[in-house]
């Protein structure tokens, strides 16, 4: 998942992006509105985590914007303000959960975590397809009781099929999760990722749309 | 101290002054109408005195060998007790014609034209027949004392009769009159932190204005000044909470990238420290907006919804939140125009007590019922009145061993006065052998 990360503060936001990255996700990391108003522009994030006091204004403002413009990626608020009538605010405003600093990582995680199920509509953090049990809160997979490892490359192109089990996703999309990530992406990068998932997780469960793209299929 | 009231000490006053002035002025009055009376009784006398002596000197002459003295009997016999009275005398003094009220002995007043006055009567003497006859007309003093006693209390008597009427009306005058004080002083002391809005009285005497425009400018100074103390106590929590934030966050990281079980043992004790530091601070900030009186508002909020959110915090937050069993009364509503965030802050203090000092194996209960008063439970040993006491002061841990910095239930007692509630800590609980409930109550 491509994760959008909004605080002005160097050393929490050194700190965040790190540890969202070290949990397989790919993190562009703005310190203004501005900034961050343009990347959500271009790209499209899974998760926004996002700072409420920022040089440039106010990230309700930057939310009810996003959510003005029927954008429904789900947002994290990480403030420093832990007073309810700014958390209701905040949540009258659009966000999807509200975390008050200073805060645990691994508490960020189990947040980031249920918000984002919770936008793909599953109530469980673990998804069984045919055989395959993928728990996405530790980054395990099983088929059966065989534990199946993933690189993250694998794991950010999986992350992007799981976004929406059962569509389409199209190349463009997984090249972009890819390039999240700072990878170089050649022009058969994909194809490549999508014959390593096939040939772990089993050829049946990643499908191929002829000049559309691919998705996943066989979702319990 | 006893502080007087200001309308009955202008009713007093304003009543006795009244009084003092009639009654000074019905004196006066009865000493001039006196004097008055004196003056037209004595005109009467002398000109009773002057009419009489000619027709008694010509009866005299026409009966100048009278041995004795005579004694004038009346027309008519009648019962009129006359004022009245005369003699004629000859220059020996001798009695030689009174009226018929008299006796023949002599009057006091002497032979000498003019008036005179002794206790008894008032006397006017005229001479006639070259000093041979003088005829002396007497007036009854008792008939002059009792005309000035019943001209005195025709003056007085309506005075009495007017004094309670006039209280009365100086009553309802100043009651009217200090209606504008009442309603002034009524407006001032609807001023509490939550409700410092400028006072608008239209209809204030012009008296009265400098004092509402005083007060008006002393609350907007007291408005910017909690402001301030509020912008500030948030501001420091959001300069304190980053940096904190930031240096927990790259503890937590530097943690995990740490293979050495030393070097892992050293940042897991100063992420500990960075925990309690963390609470500290928090308990710190609360205690700093407790101080700032936070605790009322203009607005009406939903505090079962707070209730709610706060609830819902605590389970997502850790482990212990799940041990959490809330009940809401059906048709259960708490409305109250007081801080959500105040009220929070109460309630966050008194569910981590509970769940802090509670019997970890034992669910902590929250109710809010029908009324609105919200229980909160838990389970644990009882402690005693001195204890229950000693808790809600600042930095006193009762005899627990479990982590807490001492400050959440006097921050929860400072704030739940603010909003008009009361905090009642009970051990052991309602129908209960043990535990502890904290019972917040709204007026």
């Amino acid at each position: 998942m491509r994760v959008l990360l909004v605080e002005d503060d160097q050393t929490l936001g050194e700190a965040v992006r790190d540890h969202v990255a070290s949990t397989h996700h790919a993190v562009d990391w703005m310190q203004t509105i501005d900034d961050a108003t343009g990347s959500a522009r271009v790209v499209e994030y899974g998760l926004i985590l996002l700072d409420l006091r920022l040089p440039d204004g106010s990230g309700i403002d930057f939310l009810k914007a996003l959510r003005s413009k029927s954008d429904a990626t789900p947002v994290i608020i990480l403030t420093a303000h832990d007073q309810i009538s700014d958390r209701i605010e905040g949540l009258n405003a659009g966000a999807d959960d509200y975390l008050v600093k200073p805060f645990n990582l691994d508490e960020l995680t189990a947040r980031m975590l249920a918000v984002t199920r919770r936008h793909s509509g599953s109530s469980s953090s673990v998804i069984s397809i045919g055989k395959l049990r993928i728990n996405i809160a530790d980054r395990s997979i099983y088929s059966g009781k065989q534990e199946i490892i993933l690189s993250g490359r694998e794991w950010a192109v999986l992350d992007k099929l799981l976004s929406r089990t059962g569509a389409i996703i199209s190349k463009s999309q997984i090249e972009e999760a890819l390039y999240a990530f700072g990878w170089e992406v050649e022009s058969n990068t994909v194809e490549v990722y999508i014959s390593r998932l096939r040939k772990k997780l089993g050829r049946e469960h990643v499908s191929t749309i002829r000049g559309v793209g691919y998705k996943l299929e066989g979702r319990v | 101290m006893k502080h007087r009231s200001m309308t009955r000490r202008l009713i007093f006053s304003l009543t006795a002054t009244l009084i003092l002035f009639w009654l000074l002025a019905t004196t006066a009055g009865i000493f001039v109408m006196q004097d008055e009376f004196g003056e037209i009784f004595d005109g009467s006398l002398q000109a009773t005195t002057e009419r009489l002596t000619p027709l008694v000197v010509d009866d005299l002459l026409q009966n100048a060998q009278l041995p004795e003295s005579r004694r004038l009997q009346n027309l008519n016999e009648s019962t009129h007790k006359g004022y009245l009275t005369y003699q004629v005398r000859d220059a020996t003094g001798k009695v030689i014609l009174h009226s018929h009220d008299v006796s023949a002995t002599p009057f006091v007043a002497p032979l000498k034209r003019g008036f005179f006055q002794d206790d008894i009567s008032r006397f006017y003497t005229v001479s006639a027949a070259n000093n041979t006859i003088f005829v002396q007309v007497a007036d009854s003093m008792a008939h002059r004392t009792e005309a000035a006693v019943e001209g005195g209390l025709a003056l007085l008597l309506p005075v009495l009769v007017l004094i309670p009427a006039s209280i009365i009306g100086i009553w309802l005058i100043v009651r009217r009159s200090i209606e504008p004080v009442n309603d002034l002083r009524q407006a001032i002391s609807d001023k509490d932190s939550g409700n410092l809005a400028a006072i608008e009285l239209q209809t204030l005497p012009r008296e009265l204005q400098p004092i509402m425009l005083s007060v008006n400018r002393l609350l907007e100074r007291l408005r910017s000044a909690l402001t301030a103390e509020r912008e500030f106590t948030a501001n420091s929590a959001h300069e304190l909470r980053t940096p904190l934030a930031g240096a927990l966050a790259q503890t937590q990281m530097l943690k995990s990238e740490l293979r050495a079980p030393t070097s892992n043992s050293r940042v897991t004790q100063i992420e500990s420290s960075l925990q309690k530091l963390i609470k500290l601070v928090e308990k710190l900030m609360q205690l700093a907006r407790a101080e700032a009186r936070i605790g009322t508002s203009n607005e009406t909020a939903d505090l079962g919804n707070v209730l709610e959110l706060v609830i819902e915090d605590f389970r997502r937050a850790s482990e212990a939140g799940n041990k959490i069993l809330y009940a809401r009364a059906e048709a259960a509503t708490l409305h109250r125009p007081v801080s959500e965030d105040a009220f929070a802050i109460v309630l966050r203090n008194l569910i981590e007590n509970a769940l802090i000092h509670g019997d970890p194996n034992t669910p902590v209960r929250i109710d809010l019922t029908r009324h609105g008063t919200i229980h909160i439970v838990n389970d644990g040993p009882v402690l005693n009145s001195n204890e229950l006491k000693s808790i809600r002061q600042r930095f006193s841990r009762g005899k627990t061993t479990s982590p807490g910095s001492g400050l959440g239930l006097p921050i929860a007692t400072e704030l739940a006065s603010q909003m008009g509630a009361t905090l009642e800590l009970k051990s052991p609980a309602t129908n209960a052998t043990a535990g502890f409930e904290a019972i917040l109550r709204f007026s």
